[in-house]
């Protein structure tokens, strides 16, 4: 961890509000925060605070609707759709509780997608030393659905590294996970993290594991309380 | 069946008894529909095209084939006809068949009509029609000005009437109360001829308008001379006493010379429903085609509802509703649309069912009634329920399988059909082919047909599932590679796709070849091969004449002159026709008078077996066989061949067959004899022009007209003209089925990708987490429904053009030219289709919105 280097992510007076029937409903009322190189930070709160909306904006998902937001020095606000993808092809990682791979394509495809988008002739190799690293080097050829839950998710996690992101979001990525796994899980992207010297601001109900980072921030009705 | 199928019990333990569960199914019935069906747009529009193509087909060919029995009498113009060639029976024969019933004349034959001034007249061939005065025996002559047809024909003033149809007054521009010339008598026209009972007795091909006048004022035209080639009918009516069999068993004891033909109503509806028959059977299979195509996009749309519904499907579980009760609600859903869709695909059925009969029976100068579809509509409805019920059993065969807790994961994978619900649906789908096959008017042939066109989806299929594999097979390390690659990741899928857009695909393309060999033809070969100008009932020392002055004025071009006859094929080696008959697809050989010809030297044909007779051959009669002939009878030189000519019977040697290459478009002959003893028997000669030029032909005919009455000009230029325009009807209409299959074919495929739809945004959400711009997956997906889309053009497009071929070559007889635009269509037809199904199926789903992605990454 760098805290004398500019942070990675850098948001000020952040505001997400999303239309609905009714009206406009505010998810991010406002949010200040501020993530060093390196750092690994817990994001928890209530269901419903804006933990997964809060990753929505950093990963340059969602555009913001007020505030500023600077992540890996791209200002987010000013950037295009296209800008902000190609920032996360090149430097953000993101790991859900979904797993969200591709079904049709095998592990070792789906880790290499990154690097194959970017055109990196060694994707294939990159990406089976990383599911090596993530436990999976015996699973390169399986579908999603031929892989069980917790292997999903490091194909997710091998996925989100494999670029050699400076940022990794992860949004819960042990919910659908038995606690066994999920430690697995969680080991091997802190292991990741800290040997790659990747920022990672992970959401979790889990107090645990929030104690286990460098710091935790809690939001509650769209804001930051601690 | 158990209550876990769709077909199973309604019982439901937990709702009580079997009223109450009604009520509840009823209440359940009315929310759903409260939301609406629209989310079964695509099944209903899948239904609404299969149903409204297979009822189109269905009540065309049977209204025709109704109309055909309907009016034999009327087509035959009697119960029993006779016909002779060239000489009327004799008065004998005549008064016997009169003493059977009432008995119509009438003669047949074609000439040329002139008016104007005499110096310089305008010409038309006519097909003229002597009629007595009891003609007609069965319905009426329906004319413009409503008059009686034997007042119209009467003599007025000194000058006798006609009746002619319109397009003779158009093409001579004349009017109603001017004269034409027939020959050397002058006639008034009265009327203008709508609809003639018994039309199709005369055949399908007519050189020119029909012209009606009196019989008795046939002989002093001059037009019946020596070797004239004229149809003389006499048709008998039977009275009320008289037995038919024992009528026509009189008839026949009366034949006075082998040669005559015998009809009876019931055989001449069928020679021009054999006609019919091929085209609607052609248009039956093509509509079981669209009925199957669109069967399967039902289905598929069917069980893409359903996906769609889990979480709607658990709810209902989760809240205690039995399978059978989830079943049978979303049955009653789905079989309510499919009413809706049923109804409006018979109403576009019935309606252009009603228009194209009403236009072909006029003409075909046929009499219908609109109240014989309303029994075909209930049949083609209770075909197409048991249809749409199959499909329904297969889509819904998924609810049976769903558990609660698992319809509550997104990522369920697609639950199939069943196979005991398999077998339902087979066996009502099965029943409902049948009854299609059994529909239609020849079923022997739609079932030829219909495995023919099995055996071409499974080519379809097995190509598809080749090509499926060798994609997959290729290395593909780019991010587009890839996402193409994806396309055929389910071989069977990637078959299934194939199958759906090949077919229309192949029809498309195969219709495009036959019509551009066509094209090629009329524009290129046939001015080149066929002469400008044909002469009928030349007499010989009119030849002579003709000869002279051709070679006298060289922008006439060349001149063949062809001793023409008919002949009636009696017995081979002994045997009668009938017996001797070994290839039932050529019974036309024996079917009434065919060509006949002598000549001394060879014809130029090809001989395929045997040898032609020496040039100064002067003993009994030797035989030439066209290839026909000898496929018939399987028949070879030596072989005995009894035949009619004149009404004199011959048995002759065979001395050779020849094969007639039929794109030369010379005259042709099914038997040409040695010249001994025909060379002096009466008969009339066939003169063609070919190479004329320059105005000389106008020159030309005038002074034949002058000199020749009896002689019919026909300018084979506009015929063939006229032919081309015919067979542009035939191809556009060709073309439209075609395109009606495909948009068949695209819209199953749309369905099929839309059972897909919510798996591919997920994957479009994974995609986009990992840095893919919009651009690129949208290219992608693109890449890959265009690539579904060559794989079905490139095993569709070589079906069409093989069957093109078949039928330029085979069938046409024409040189097989299918052109650039066959060869490029298929490709670009493959693509967009296949591009739009896919952006119509919501293969390019992606979310938008603001928070769209948020919610489905946090789901």
């Amino acid at each position: 961890m760098d805290l004398s280097a500019p942070p990675v992510i850098r948001l000020s007076q952040a505001r997400l509000s999303y239309p609905t029937p009714d009206g406009e409903i505010e998810v991010l009322s406002g949010i200040d925060l501020s993530v060093s190189p390196g750092e690994i930070v817990a994001v928890t709160g209530p269901s419903g605070s804006g933990k997964s909306s809060l990753i929505a904006v950093i990963g340059g998902l969602e555009p913001l609707s007020g505030g500023q937001a600077r992540v890996l020095e791209t200002d987010m606000t000013a950037e295009t759709e296209r800008g902000r993808t190609l920032l996360r092809r090149r430097d953000i990682g993101i790991v859900f509780q979904a797993y969200h791979l591709v079904p049709s394509m095998t592990a070792l495809q789906n880790a290499a997608l990154p690097l194959t988008l970017a055109g990196d002739p060694d994707a294939q190799a990159k990406a089976e030393r990383m599911l090596e690293r993530v436990g999976l080097g015996h699973r390169l050829t399986h579908r999603p659905s031929a892989l069980s839950g917790g292997e999903q998710q490091r194909v997710a996690v091998a996925r989100a590294f494999v670029a050699a992101p400076r940022l990794v979001l992860a949004d819960e990525p042990t919910g659908n996970l038995d606690q066994r796994t999920g430690e697995t899980v969680i080991r091997t992207m802190f292991d990741l993290a800290r040997g790659s010297g990747t920022a990672l601001l992970l959401v979790t109900h889990d107090p645990a594991l929030a104690d286990r980072c460098d710091r935790t921030l809690v939001i509650e009705g769209g804001r930051v309380v601690t | 069946m158990s209550a876990e199928t769709i077909g199973g019990s309604a019982a439901d333990g937990r709702a009580g008894n079997a009223p109450a569960r009604w009520a509840v199914l009823f209440g359940l019935v009315r929310a759903e529909l409260g939301f609406g069906i629209l989310g079964l747009r695509l099944f209903m529009t899948c239904v609404v095209i299969a149903s409204a193509m297979l009822g189109l087909i269905w009540l065309l060919s049977d209204g025709l084939a109704d109309a055909m029995r309907d009016n034999a009498t009327r087509i035959l113009g009697g119960d029993v006809a006779v016909t002779v060639v060239n000489a009327p029976l004799d008065g004998g024969t005549e008064t016997a068949l009169s003493s059977l019933g009432r008995s119509s004349r009438v003669v047949e034959l074609r000439s040329t009509a002139a008016a104007g001034p005499a110096d310089a007249p305008r010409r038309l061939t006519v097909e003229l029609k002597a009629v007595d005065a009891a003609y007609p025996l069965y319905g009426a002559v329906e004319m413009a000005r409503g008059t009686d047809i034997q007042a119209a024909l009467a003599e007025r003033d000194g000058i006798a009437g006609a009746v002619v149809e319109p397009s003779l007054l158009a093409q001579l521009g004349l009017e109603i109360g001017d004269t034409i010339r027939l020959g050397e008598s002058s006639f008034e026209i009265r009327d203008r001829l709508l609809r003639e009972p018994d039309r199709l007795s005369a055949g399908t091909f007519l050189v020119g308008p029909r012209v009606l006048i009196a019989r008795d004022r046939l002989e002093e035209t001059g037009l019946t001379g020596r070797g004239s080639l004229t149809e003389y009918r006499t048709r008998v009516r039977f009275t009320g006493g008289t037995e038919p069999e024992a009528a026509l068993a009189a008839v026949r004891s009366a034949e006075p010379a082998r040669g005559w033909e015998l009809q009876t109503p019931s055989e001449a509806a069928e020679r021009v429903r054999e006609v019919t028959n091929r085209t609607t059977t052609f248009l039956g299979v093509s509509g079981l085609a669209a009925f199957a195509i669109g069967l399967t996009g039902a289905w598929a749309a069917v069980a893409m509802w359903i996906g769609r519904r889990h979480r709607t499907i658990a709810q209902y579980r989760l809240s205690g509703a039995t399978t059978s009760m989830v079943v049978a609600l979303h049955a009653v859903l789905v079989a309510v649309a499919g009413a809706l869709a049923l109804a409006i695909g018979l109403t576009i059925a019935s309606i252009g069912a009603a228009l194209l009969l009403d236009m072909l029976t006029t003409r075909l100068h046929l009499l219908w009634e609109p109240e014989a579809l309303v029994g075909e509509v209930l049949l083609v409805a209770v075909t197409l329920a048991l249809g749409l019920a199959g499909a329904l059993v297969a889509g819904l065969s998924g609810i049976t399988r769903v558990p609660p807790l698992r319809a509550m994961r997104d990522d369920v994978p697609g639950i199939g059909l069943s196979p005991r619900d398999g077998l339902v649906a087979g066996g009502l789908l099965a029943a409902s082919l049948v009854l299609a096959i059994a529909g239609l008017p020849n079923p022997g042939m739609a079932v030829a047909a219909a495995l023919g066109l099995t055996v071409v989806a499974g080519l379809l299929a097995g190509l598809g599932l080749l090509i499926a594999r060798a994609a997959f097979r290729l290395p593909a390390d780019g991010f587009l590679a890839l996402a193409v690659r994806q396309g055929f990741t389910a071989p069977r899928a990637v078959m299934l796709r194939t199958v759906a857009l090949g077919i229309g695909i192949a029809g498309i393309t195969g219709v495009v070849a036959v019509q551009h060999s066509l094209q090629t033809a009329f524009e290129t070969q046939i001015p080149t091969r066929a002469p400008d100008l044909v002469l009928l009932d030349v007499q010989a020392p009119q030849v002579e004449r003709i000869r002279a002055q051709v070679a006298e004025t060289p922008e006439l071009g060349g001149l063949q002159a062809t001793p023409f006859m008919r002949t009636r094929l009696l017995e081979v080696n002994g045997r009668p026709v009938e017996e001797a008959l070994v290839n039932p697809d050529k019974d036309w050989v024996i079917e009434g008078d065919r060509s006949f010809s002598w000549a001394a030297e060879p014809t130029g044909s090809e001989l395929l077996a045997g040898e032609w007779w020496p040039a100064d051959y002067d003993g009994p009669p030797l035989v030439s066989a066209e290839e026909d002939v000898m496929e018939a009878f399987d028949l070879k030189p030596g072989d005995a061949l009894t035949y009619s000519v004149l009404g004199r019977v011959f048995t002759s040697e065979v001395a050779n067959i020849r094969k007639e290459y039929h794109r030369t478009m010379r005259p042709e002959f099914l038997v040409v004899a040695s010249p001994t003893p025909f060379r002096n028997a009466p008969h009339g000669w066939i003169v063609s022009l070919q190479g004329v030029t320059g105005e000389s032909l106008d020159g030309f005919v005038s002074a034949l007209s002058r000199e020749a009455p009896n002689v019919t000009v026909i300018d084979v230029r506009r015929l063939v003209s006229d032919a081309a325009e015919v067979v542009e009807g035939a191809i556009l209409g060709t073309l439209m089925i075609a395109a009606i299959l495909l948009l068949a074919g695209s819209l199953s495929l749309a369905a099929t990708v839309s059972a897909d739809v919510d798996s591919r945004r997920r994957e479009a959400v994974a995609l986009s987490v990992v840095g893919a711009t919009r651009r690129e997956i949208a290219i992608a997906r693109l890449c890959e429904a265009a690539a579904t889309g060559l794989a079905a053009a490139a095993v569709g497009g070589s079906a069409g053009l093989l069957a093109s071929w078949w039928i330029a070559d085979g069938a046409l007889r024409v040189d097989w030219a299918p052109g650039l635009v066959a060869l490029v269509l298929p490709a670009a037809l493959g693509v967009i289709t296949a591009v739009a199904a896919g952006l119509a199926g919501g293969l390019g789903a992606l979310p938008r919105g603001r928070g769209q992605l948020a919610r489905m990454l946090s789901g």
